[in-house]
């Protein structure tokens, strides 16, 4: 169950519509790497996880990455509000444009449409952790890179803002994978998978 | 929480509870632990950039957005660190700071829950109207 809050976890003003920074940043929305992604893989992720205090951490990790997916919604929205034609043409933003107008449909900044194809749920509490890991560095570089080409102070902040929340993040999945490790056999992490060979799990 | 050290498998050493960011430093940065905020070079701006932070005191909505985020991040460290006591102290504060900030943003201009829109447990209200849909939505930026 969830319940919306009328409101952005982090806010989010921009007053210069800005065609080609939308389709960077759109990226963080249906991109490989996005906040849709992320979502979507922590919240399936969660159902088979051998401790209950990881898939409850899965469980807010993957709320928050919802609202970060509003939030990244939110920029690309304002960004493209008043776009004209001549803007969508000029700035390379033609190609959306015909496909969705100024509608907001979860794609990578290279059109790549959203994909579960994206992310795993391996059904391995260590694999799933790893995945875990490796997508919020992938997420950081992301932020880090628009961070290199993106100018405005309003764009930027909230960019600043999510890219901590990966390191963050990070930290939690470490310590969620260091209680995993305590819950398996210490001579050798790799004798059973602790979410399907329940015969060696309490 | 023990950090056995294994071949062949990632380690993360496990937080310790350290120095914390004020409420309205913490959002800015992104999370309360001064530990955990590692910027980009990149993202270094000279001076305070001008973002979309407002003043806490003008702006009823970002006192709620900053309380909000304190609970946010210290609920996932609560998750790995279920039995920190400075942790759990400041929870218990932020809850009720943050139900009772939702309470009077709701009363002065409009529900951002729809709990909020009746009122307390012990003083509920019985609203003039379904207020839930009033407001600015919150892609479009505004406040109040």
């Amino acid at each position: 169950m969830w319940i919306y809050e009328k409101r952005l976890q982090y806010p989010v003003r921009i007053t210069k519509t800005c065609p080609k920074t939308a389709q960077l940043i759109i990226s963080q929305y249906g991109g490989p790497d996005g906040e849709l992604s992320a979502s979507m893989r922590y919240l399936s992720q969660r159902y088979t996880m051998p401790s209950k205090a990881v898939g409850g951490l899965l469980t807010d990790i993957g709320t928050e990455e919802l609202a970060h997916m509003e939030i990244i919604c939110a920029m690309v929205y304002q960004l493209t509000k008043h776009l004209t034609v001549e803007e969508a043409k000029t700035a390379g933003f033609d190609a959306y444009y015909i496909d969705h107008t100024a509608g907001i449909w979860p794609q990578a900044a290279s059109s790549l449409p959203f994909s579960a194809v994206e992310f795993q749920s391996k059904g391995d509490a260590i694999t799933d952790l790893t995945e875990d890991l490796a997508a919020e560095q992938k997420a950081r570089t992301v932020y880090d890179n628009l961070l290199r080409m993106i100018q405005d102070p309003e764009v930027r902040e909230p960019l600043k803002f999510l890219r901590t929340r990966e390191i963050v993040h990070f930290q939690r999945f470490g310590e969620a994978l260091e209680k995993t490790k305590e819950q398996l056999n210490a001579k050798n992490l790799y004798y059973f998978n602790p979410e399907f060979d329940k015969t060696f799990t309490v | 929480m023990m950090n056995h050290q294994h071949l062949a498998v990632p380690s993360v050493p496990v937080q310790s509870w350290g120095l914390l960011y004020g409420k309205e430093e913490a959002l800015r940065a992104g999370t309360i632990f001064q530990d955990l905020n590692l910027p980009f070079f990149a993202a270094e701006e000279a001076g305070r950039a001008d973002g979309p932070l407002g003043e806490a005191g003008k702006d009823p909505l970002l006192e709620i957005q900053q309380i909000s985020f304190l609970l946010d991040d210290l609920r996932l460290y609560l998750d790995t660190h279920p039995e920190d006591p400075d942790g759990l102290a400041l929870f218990q504060r932020a809850v009720t700071e943050r139900k009772q900030k939702l309470l009077e943003f709701s009363s002065s201009f409009y529900p951002l829950t729809p709990d909020s829109m009746c009122g307390e447990t012990e003083n509920p209200v019985s609203p003039a109207r379904f207020s839930w849909q009033e407001g600015p939505a919150p892609w479009e930026g505004g406040c109040v």
